[in-house]
């Protein structure tokens, strides 16, 4: 309990800090201000209530579902390399929100925004199915692989499709890399529903995951349902999941690096680790971003980039822990 | 028999010289054949501008550099016995193009091939030193994991360089990043065929060393073999030989995962100089056919050849996924 209460802290300090920093100086006087008599015409009212206020919402939906999202694939496959950016299921959510702006045209924002949660079951299915996840056996080379091969396919249509259209390459660097700059502009409300319905569904289903991984024949046993266990666990992840993309765009490695954080704290107990997930992904998120802000104001690092930076060092100390080869 | 074995053979050099004659005829202009030999000739019209200007060195820069990226698949996959091992999965390819893409973004005035080799042998290194474990031989597998992770770092970081360019140098730049042979001039051709040309004779001259390895670090080692250094000096080889294809063509994916097997399949060689020249064939053969397709196929639009190989090399990194499995290799 303590450390969940610690993670939530962290998550209070790290809103806190990047509220308050940034290119303008702004006050917790001025947030009170803002808050109380939003002044329509003042700059700074303006400012923190269309940029950075939404920024900070979303880093924190967005970061919170990538640490759920995370730390249920990390349950169902027992791969501590799971992550549903490297496993090419934010590249499937974003393919589906870039194909669907483009095929129905200007569609209203957070319709497009919908096309996300298909986006990311179709991807999680193809790469579960393809690395044979769904018989319960899929090893860390297998997942990461087939996850790398629907990275590169997704990439290559999009890239085909962004020049056949010729319009905007910001299209595509939105894709390539997540940011949270334009956070004001998404459906927040919408995709903070969507997340914690997925982080729901996944507390709600921790205890049969758990008891999928002593095996699925003692799982039957318990009178589990492996299949639809993992079915639901999927769900759960195509929510989280679609909502951070809807949010932020494909951000990779932050589901990786959260859960063993929460394992490290809590111990391994889903249920809890699912909440403390939750609160540091939010935490991480908002830091890289609000770092990303300012190593090089005002110029801005994506936050993307940030956490491929950090969590790149981090999968690599994981797999070369991994005895590939032995496990599966 | 004799005569099946010389068609099979001859199959490979056979749709070579037809996938680069299609390069030279095929694009958003057709030029006949016969337009092509006139200009050939006469060195006037529009098959001397497609032949000296155009598609010429842009067709033998990409015969070169899918020469180059085969070889490199090749030696890898022979090397570590693991036909997942090539410079794209690595995170080789990246890290050249990482090096690139930071020259240009800092304003680094360098020839590109020794700014992209450099950068090649810095992430083989990387890779090397993180999955080294005191004690334990580096399982293939580790290494292909632990290169993955590389890459995509690698490629973040050269996604967030292109941000600070100027807008229509960025443009260029992520169609670069995809895999492209646009504007090339006889210049790369030479960048590519010269320097790869010398690797791969080199190369040759070393063959039976690769063969001694293949076999086996402990066979290799019992057969008097100084196994460490042999395998860096070969690494270091294919380092290269990507390097120098990324520099001309940008990090096409797959090109060099998918020429080995493929070569092999085409000609049936069973030596190991046989499955190098029909590695380099094949990849030849494949860069240059997604490029002439990529470019071609679509009215007003040229794509990069990048787009295309991906659309191939990912099924096929599945297939072959679904294949070791079933093998038990994963």
């Amino acid at each position: 309990m303590k450390a969940v209460l610690g993670a939530a802290l962290a998550l209070l300090l790290v809103t806190a800090a990047s509220l308050a920093l940034g290119v303008r100086p702004i006050g917790p006087s001025d947030y009170l201000d803002m808050m109380l008599a939003f002044d329509p015409t003042n700059a700074d009212h303006v400012a923190l209530a269309t940029v950075r206020l939404p920024r900070v919402l979303g880093a924190i939906i967005a970061g919170g579902a990538l640490g759920v999202a995370g730390a249920v694939l990390q349950g169902i496959t027992r791969n501590p390399l799971a992550d549903p950016g490297l496993l090419g299921i934010n590249a499937g959510a974003a393919f589906a929100l870039l194909a669907g702006g483009a095929l129905l045209g200007d569609l209203d924002q957070t319709r497009v925004a919908m096309l996300t949660f298909p986006g990311a079951a179709l991807a999680a299915l193809t790469v579960f199915g393809l690395a044979g996840g769904l018989r319960g056996d899929t090893g860390p080379m297998r997942l990461t692989l087939a996850g790398a091969a629907l990275n590169a396919l997704l990439l290559s249509l999009v890239t085909g499709a962004v020049l056949l259209r010729r319009e905007s390459l910001d299209m595509m660097r939105f894709w390539v890399a997540g940011s949270l700059a334009p956070a004001g502009s998404r459906p927040l409300a919408e995709m903070a529903l969507a997340a914690a319905a997925g982080a729901i569904l996944a507390l709600a289903i921790a205890p049969r995951i758990e008891a999928l991984s002593f095996g699925h024949a003692l799982a039957r046993g318990l009178g589990i349902r492996p299949g639809r266990t993992q079915g639901m666990a999927l769900a759960a992840v195509a929510l989280t999941t679609g909502a951070a993309v809807a949010v932020a765009g494909p951000i990779a490695f932050l589901g990786l690096m959260v859960p063993p954080l929460a394992r490290r704290l809590v111990g391994h107990r889903l249920r809890m680790e699912l909440v403390t997930a939750f609160l540091l992904g939010g935490a991480t998120l908002l830091l890289c971003d609000t770092l990303g802000r300012l190593v090089l104001a005002p110029a801005e690092v994506r936050v993307g980039v940030m956490t491929a930076v950090i969590g790149g060092p981090v999968f690599i100390w994981i797999a070369r822990g991994l005895r590939p080869g032995a496990q599966a | 028999m004799t005569g099946g074995m010389t068609a099979r053979a001859a199959l490979l050099p056979l749709l070579l010289i037809a996938a680069a004659m299609l390069g030279l005829a095929w694009g958003q202009i057709t030029v006949g054949p016969a337009a092509l030999w006139h200009g050939a000739v006469s060195g006037e019209g529009m098959g001397a501008a497609m032949l000296s200007t155009f598609r010429g060195p842009r067709v033998a820069t990409a015969l070169g550099a899918g020469a180059a990226l085969g070889i490199a698949g090749g030696l890898f996959q022979t090397l570590f016995r693991n036909p997942l091992a090539s410079p794209d999965i690595l995170g080789f390819d990246s890290g050249a193009a990482l090096a690139v893409v930071a020259a240009t973004a800092f304003g680094l005035i360098a020839p590109m091939s020794l700014v992209a080799a450099a950068g090649g042998l810095a992430s083989a290194a990387l890779v090397g030193v993180a999955s080294y474990r005191r004690g334990h031989a580096t399982p293939p597998l580790t290494m292909i994991l632990v290169g993955l992770g590389i890459g995509f770092m690698t490629s973040a970081l050269a996604t967030f360089l292109m941000t600070l360019l100027p807008s229509n140098e960025a443009g260029e730049a992520q169609r670069w990043m995809t895999g492209s042979l646009a504007a090339r001039s006889w210049d790369h051709v030479a960048r590519i065929w010269i320097p790869g040309a010398l690797l791969a004779a080199a190369l040759l001259v070393r063959i039976r060393l690769l063969g001694a390895l293949e076999l086996g670090s402990d066979l290799a080692a019992g057969l008097g073999v100084g196994v460490a250094a042999a395998r860096r000096g070969f690494v270091a080889a294919g380092v290269l030989l990507a390097a120098l294809a990324v520099a001309v063509a940008g990090p096409v994916p797959f090109v060099a995962l998918m020429s080995a097997p493929l070569g092999a399949r085409l000609t049936g060689a069973r030596g190991l100089v046989g499955r190098m020249l029909a590695a380099a064939g094949a990849g030849a053969l494949i860069l240059t056919l997604s490029d002439t397709i990529a470019r071609s196929a679509l009215t007003g639009t040229e794509l990069p050849a990048g787009v295309l190989t991906g659309l191939l090399g990912a099924p096929y990194l599945l297939w072959r996924l679904s294949r070791e499995m079933e093998g038990g290799g994963l």
